[in-house]
């Protein structure tokens, strides 16, 4: 990261809409994106940040706002200050595992217009879906899906030289062929592979293709692009495809790394449960083995006061035995956590009233002033009581020592629904904060253990919605939740 | 018996696990007294004089190490054999307390949840001649 401070949006344009101001800016909000780019928050990727406060009203999303934001002096400003390392999109936000990647993949490129930028300057129409080859299998072959006129198509490309793309792989550097049927029919010794070609019952005329990297520089895949309605592909179109190339490089690492963790979490969470299981059924076994010895000692004696007292004991064992089959029946690991319609407030209110036992216990007064309208919004009942819990959770351990508030409010505008958790604490100043960010920007979500503010972050990304903080020091701190209506 | 009854203090946060020990050892002709945590067990200690004491280990309060720590300390109740009854004692490297932390304590012995009623008569028998 550089020593200098970089500029954010609102100190270019001036919007009067900054940190401090009366009337905050989104992008001034969204903790989610701090650091990309170098800015504060949203601050230097507040092109992808929806409703926006620039020219003097809300804007709208990306697809609404990208012919402006495009054309904007600080979005051009951004780009040539990071220049190679220019993030344009936060594709890899959203990601939870390797299985969601290619949607993911398809869902940004529709929600950012990149699709449509892509078919405008590359005629894609009878492209559809996916352009991303990923490395897979060993020994390593360039694997993609996608459809083309309607049908469903594999490539599987080997990772050698034999073909424009497999070039740019093992090479690691853009390859642009221009009228690869024409003679000569290469550029710089590029081969073609007209294999694709013969199997797609289509004509590559140009063609592009540039390598994606994860962080550490390693070759993932190759993005490729066919057919220039220019006739040829430019410099700028390939500048445009590296960006993009980023993107799905971070995406695509993160997908892994997601992947290892949620393995590694689950096996963890395995060994915990049994051991949690161990010991109920310990307990369970402790209570049978006892009692069944009373009866039957009791029977021998003659003892019927003594077999009804035992007995009692095993009938309140043999019930906690039978609700923990319900429970193991009815818990399922895998089962995914779905965002369907319920009603907001009822979640909200249990994952608080989980908590009003603690809030008593450490003098907080723990209240919530839930709003109406919200009785079929849609969410995921665990994940956001999990944010809830989580957030209420980290409010209380901010109380001060006597006098502690904690506030969870529910309200709905302008499509979406909010969920504020607010408290009188002591507040965060800049360095603490930057902490908190910290933990947002690296997304270690290996290290946690499930509880805090990444989880909150990821679990809300993927309503596609956003998590906003207002804190400053002396003032307490405010964690909203935005909830999209259409998820 | 001729003899007046052994008594034995049973110590368990468990209302059920308390009366089920006590069921299993009344018969057997020993006075049971019960407390349900580590400070209640000392008071009891101090006011009831058992010759036996059966500890659990995961308890509020003072919990059993800490408890049997305490009885071993001190000259009135050091004499007093301890019997830990464990559900943990397989986790207890894991655990805070250490896998030592039963010698150091100098319990007399320790029998591991569910406990065989059969064992525990043994065992208590041994400590009572």
């Amino acid at each position: 990261m550089s020593s200098r401070r970089k500029a954010n949006c609102w100190e270019v344009m001036s919007c009067g809409h900054g940190p401090g101001s009366a009337e905050l800016c989104p992008a001034a909000l969204d903790v989610t994106s701090a650091g990309v780019n170098g800015g504060v928050n949203a601050g230097r990727i507040c092109w992808t940040v929806p409703g926006t406060l620039c020219f003097g009203e809300p804007q709208g999303d990306f697809v609404d706002k990208q012919e402006r934001c495009l054309a904007c002096r600080f979005f051009l400003q951004v780009r040539d200050e990071e220049g190679q390392e220019f993030r344009f999109v936060k594709l890899a936000q959203g990601i939870r595992d390797a299985d969601t990647l290619h949607a993911r993949i398809t869902q940004v490129e529709s929600l950012m217009g990149i699709r449509d930028r892509l078919r405008a300057r590359f005629n894609l129409d009878a492209v559809i879906g996916s352009l991303v080859l990923l490395l897979r299998g060993n020994p390593p072959r360039l694997h993609g899906e996608f459809t083309l006129r309607g049908r469903a198509a594999q490539v599987d490309i080997p990772f050698d030289e034999s073909s424009a793309v497999g070039y740019a792989a093992v090479n690691d550097q853009a390859v642009n062929v221009k009228n690869p049927y024409q003679a000569p029919v290469q550029q710089d010794d590029v081969p073609f592979n007209q294999a694709f070609d013969e199997a797609c019952h289509c004509r590559t005329d140009s063609l592009l293709a540039v390598p994606v990297h994860d962080s550490e520089g390693r070759v993932l895949g190759v993005i490729t692009a066919a057919n220039s309605e220019k006739g040829a592909f430019s410099q700028d179109d390939q500048w445009f495809m590296e960006r993009y190339a980023v993107e799905v490089g971070l995406a695509v690492e993160r997908a892994r790394l997601l992947h290892e963790a949620t393995a590694a979490g689950r096996m963890a969470s395995i060994s915990e449960s049994l051991a949690g299981l161990s010991h109920f059924l310990k307990d369970v076994a402790h209570a049978l083995t006892g009692t069944s010895f009373i009866i039957r000692r009791a029977v021998e004696r003659g003892r019927m006061d003594d077999i009804k007292t035992a007995w009692e004991i095993l009938d309140r064992h043999v019930k906690r035995l039978a609700d923990l089959c319900k429970d193991v029946l009815t818990y399922d690991p895998e089962r995914p956590d779905e965002i369907c319609p319920g009603n907001l407030n009822d979640t909200v209110a249990d994952a608080v009233s989980l908590l009003q036992a603690e809030a008593r216990t450490r003098a907080i007064d723990l209240t919530t002033e839930l709003g109406r309208g919200l009785n079929r919004w849609p969410h995921s009942k665990r994940g956001i009581y999990r944010c809830v819990v989580n957030l209420v959770v980290n409010s209380m351990d901010a109380c001060p020592p006597s006098g502690g508030r904690v506030v969870v409010a529910t309200d709905h505008r302008d499509g979406r629904a909010i969920i504020r958790v607010s408290d009188n604490g002591e507040g965060m100043d800049a360095e603490s904060k930057g902490q908190m960010l910290e933990t947002f920007k690296t997304g270690d979500r290996a290290r946690g253990s499930g509880i805090g503010l990444p989880t909150v972050v990821d679990i809300v990304d993927r309503h596609g919605g956003q998590l906003e903080v207002d804190s400053e020091l002396g003032g307490g701190s405010a964690f909203t939740i935005y909830l999209p209506r259409a998820g | 018996m001729g003899e007046a009854k052994k008594r034995i203090l049973v110590v368990d946060d468990d209302q059920d696990d308390l009366k089920m020990i006590s069921m299993i050892l009344e018969p057997e002709g020993y006075e049971v007294v019960t407390a349900e945590n580590g400070l209640d067990a000392l008071q009891q200690v101090e006011s009831k004089s058992p010759d036996l004491i059966l500890l659990d280990v995961m308890m509020p309060e003072l919990d059993g190490f800490a408890a049997s720590d305490k009885l071993k300390s001190s000259p009135k109740s050091q004499g007093i054999p301890i019997v830990l009854l464990t559900g943990v004692a397989k986790q207890i490297t894991k655990s805070k307390y250490p896998i030592n932390g039963v010698l150091r304590a100098q319990v007399e012995e320790y029998l591991e949840k569910p406990v065989e009623p059969e064992e525990l008569l043994r065992v208590v028998a041994s400590f009572l001649k």
